[in-house]
């Protein structure tokens, strides 16, 4: 009981502060990105008290199922955010894309249509990693991708010659295009950690078979993405707009995975 | 203060007057407190502020005698322009008076409206008349209330945002793509008025400056103007390769940045993001090269599109301002009514008792001895006549009080009962148009009221 009430909470609040973070970005009300982080505060707060509420009532670790992987992913992005925010201030108004995408998977964290708790016939000592390192790399990715939607944005208010606020709110396109750089720098190890232990794991679990699932597919997908942006950064000198691109379609290959996870459950991946 | 202190302000701005004449009367820094001491001593105006910048010289008085002080004022200005100035005069006064006040000081009243400076150039008006001693309640009251109103504007309303000069949107510009500026190179191409002060602009946010040239010897002069590096134009495609913004002012009648030089500009620059201002006309960046990518391309059309946008919703947000100075006349005229009220009333009854009592005074030697009691008694029958005469007119002054009405009876109770300061005219509400007669001969130019 206590923990639905937790999680009902933490939803209004988050999608609250979505909202104000939004209002904010369109219309640069006064005070709005403060009232917008300290709404995200409170749901933070929600959020963690959910967490805590299911380890210690309902026995779940965190890496059990891929519900509490999504809760705890979540938290992730909107603390990475809240960190990045404030060192500096005008990363602010990233709340208005970061907040829809942790929404959005927390909201993922009750959608209850796949299986519940990995089978103990899967279960392996590897899956906490593999969980444990994709959690943290997603997270990672929400973050790129929230840059590579801002940097789209500005780089079109730019080039249709509109100043309005909403281009004057915005971040410079240089501080975006190295910010989405440094967090898929940070989270392409992690996902090649991930498919890595995925793919062990699966292909463990059944040895003859050869076919990949859509889930293992997509993540195959966002890995070769997201390897591709890096590799076309680095040796070519590829940025701007097609990079954050790349970028936003390697977070959208990434958010499929877990969409298949959630659709078939975890046991139906071999 | 008198019920007829009241607020004036002689002068003329940039809408009223030729640059000529102003440079002329233009009074700058330690001779503003001379010229005030000149106003206020000289000219025997009780109260002055003087201000005076590059769009407008205006004097602010607070007095009584609405003719002799534009008249004063305007011999004043005649001495120092050496020529007549009626033509370009306004004069305001009364609730005009200060609403003039307020929106020079918000600079709803300036050439780029929402511009910072004429706040600070009104304070040190207001902190040199201070130290003259020329700031009398009145103009106290108007000045710091001015500086509050245009805070109040400032805070409340958009009327400074967004840039309105086309050098300093280059730099917001180049802000948006860049972030910081500091370390930026910018290379300056050609040698165009504007794409100087576009260049100095970024230099003041810390850009290094390169200037290309056709001729060496201008590279070296006008790199030395701006505080830049003189480069020769052969090394064009090189600068361009290192460069995060280019202004291109040439006046060269072909196109000197083509889509075939930035192709290889950009491969050279590994796709480093540029920004390109072309202020030359005929234009010097081909159009097609604002569509590569990586590449930012403004034209002077695009500036002055920004500038023009800008300037427009300033005069929005203009709107809003005028607003609360609105409400801010109303609240300082009602101080200043209230003001000459209670003297009014306290001058009014000490008058009739006054008179009451040298009557009594001339009659009680005629009644023979009276005891305390008996005097005491004819005491409080002065004191309840006084009362009983002046009831209807003491509640309807102060009925009136914050009405244009109420101050019209103010005047005229103080004239029917005689309690101007004996040293005011009788005639002198003979009304502005005399004094704007005076000031301005045949050809008036209708702007002052």
């Amino acid at each position: 009981m206590l923990v639905t009430v937790l999680f009902a909470l933490t939803v209004v609040a988050y999608a609250a502060s979505a909202g104000l973070y939004v209002l904010f970005l369109a219309r640069g009300t006064e005070g709005g990105a403060t009232w917008a982080a300290r709404v995200l505060g409170g749901a933070v707060a929600c959020h963690v008290g959910f967490l805590v509420g299911n380890w210690v009532i309902g026995g779940h670790l965190p890496t059990d199922d891929i519900h509490q992987a999504l809760a705890v992913m979540s938290l992730l992005v909107v603390l990475l955010f809240l960190i990045a925010a404030r060192s500096r201030k005008r990363l602010q108004v990233l709340g208005a894309f970061i907040t829809p995408v942790t929404l959005l998977l927390f909201l993922g964290a009750a959608f209850r249509r796949g299986v519940g708790p990995v089978p103990e016939g899967v279960r392996s000592a590897l899956l906490p990693v593999h969980v444990g390192v994709n959690i943290l790399g997603l997270a990672a990715f929400a973050l790129a991708f929230a840059a590579a939607v801002a940097y789209v944005i500005q780089e079109r208010q730019l080039r249709q010659k509109k100043l309005g606020g909403l281009m004057q709110r915005l971040p410079a396109l240089d501080v975006l295009d190295s910010l989405g750089l440094r967090w898929v720098l940070i989270g392409f190890p992690l996902l090649t950690v991930g498919v890595v232990t995925g793919t062990i794991w699966a292909v463990r679990l059944n040895p003859h078979s050869f076919g990949l699932s859509a889930a293992q597919g997509f993540g195959l997908l966002a890995w070769l993405l997201f390897a591709l942006v890096l590799l076309l950064r680095v040796a070519a000198g590829w940025r701007g707009r097609k990079a954050a691109i790349g970028t936003m379609l390697g977070f959208l290959c990434t958010v499929l995975v877990l969409v298949g996870y959630l659709l078939r459950g975890v046991g139906g991946i071999g | 203060m008198g019920a007829g202190h009241e607020l004036l302000v002689i002068g003329m701005n940039h809408r009223t007057s030729p640059v000529t004449l102003r440079e002329r009367l233009a009074v700058e820094g330690p001779g503003l407190a001379e010229e005030v001491r000149r106003l206020h001593d000289d000219a025997d105006l009780p109260e002055v502020v003087l201000l005076s910048t590059c769009n407008r010289v205006e004097v602010y008085v607070g007095g009584e005698d609405r003719e002799r002080t534009a008249q004063a004022v305007a011999s004043w200005l005649e001495r120092r322009a050496g020529e007549p100035v009626g033509d370009f005069l306004y004069v305001h006064h009364g609730d005009e008076a200060v609403r003039h006040t307020f929106r020079v000081a918000s600079s709803l009243d300036s050439l780029v409206v929402g511009e910072p400076q004429i706040l600070g150039q009104v304070k040190e008006a207001y902190a040199a008349a201070r130290s003259g001693a020329a700031v009398g309640t009145l103009l106290d009251r108007c000045f710091t209330t001015a500086f509050a109103v245009a805070k109040r504007v400032r805070s409340e309303t958009e009327i400074a945002a967004g840039s309105v000069s086309v050098s300093s949107i280059a730099g917001d510009l180049a802000t948006k793509i860049f972030g910081d500026l500091e370390g930026r190179r910018v290379l300056l191409v050609g040698a165009g008025e504007m794409g100087e002060q576009a260049a100095k602009h970024l230099r003041k946010s810390g850009a290094t400056l390169y200037v290309l040239n056709r001729s060496p010897e201008k590279a070296e002069a006008l790199a030395a103007d701006v505080g830049g590096h003189a480069r020769g134009l052969e090394e064009l495609g090189s600068e361009l390769a290192q460069a995060d913004v280019a202004i291109a002012s040439t006046s060269s009648p072909r196109f000197v940045i083509t889509p075939e030089l930035m192709k290889g500009v950009i491969k050279a620059r590994r796709h480093k993001p540029i920004f390109l201002i072309d202020i030359a006309v005929p234009r010097d960046v081909d159009p097609r090269v604002g569509d590569m990518d990586n590449v930012f391309l403004y034209d002077v059309d695009d500036l002055e599109q920004v500038a023009a946008e800008n300037l427009t919703a300033r005069r929005r947000e203009a709107e809003r301002a005028e607003q609360i100075v609105g409400h801010e006349v109303v609240a300082f005229e009602k101080w200043r009514r209230s003001g000459a009220l209670k003297p009014t009333i306290v001058g009014l009854r000490k008058r009739v008792r006054g008179v009451l009592q040298a009557e009594l005074e001339r009659t009680l030697p005629r009644l023979g001895d009276l005891g305390d009691k008996e005097r005491r008694s004819l005491d409080k029958m002065v004191d309840a006549m006084t009362n009983k005469l002046l009831h209807r007119a003491v509640s309807e002054l102060k009925a009136g009080a914050d009405t244009p009405d109420g101050e019209a009876l103010v005047r005229t109770v103080r004239r029917l009962f005689d309690l101007e300061e004996p040293s005011a005219p009788a005639e002198r509400r003979a009304g502005d148009e005399a004094v704007m007669k005076k000031l301005q001969p045949a050809a008036g130019r209708g702007k002052a009221s």
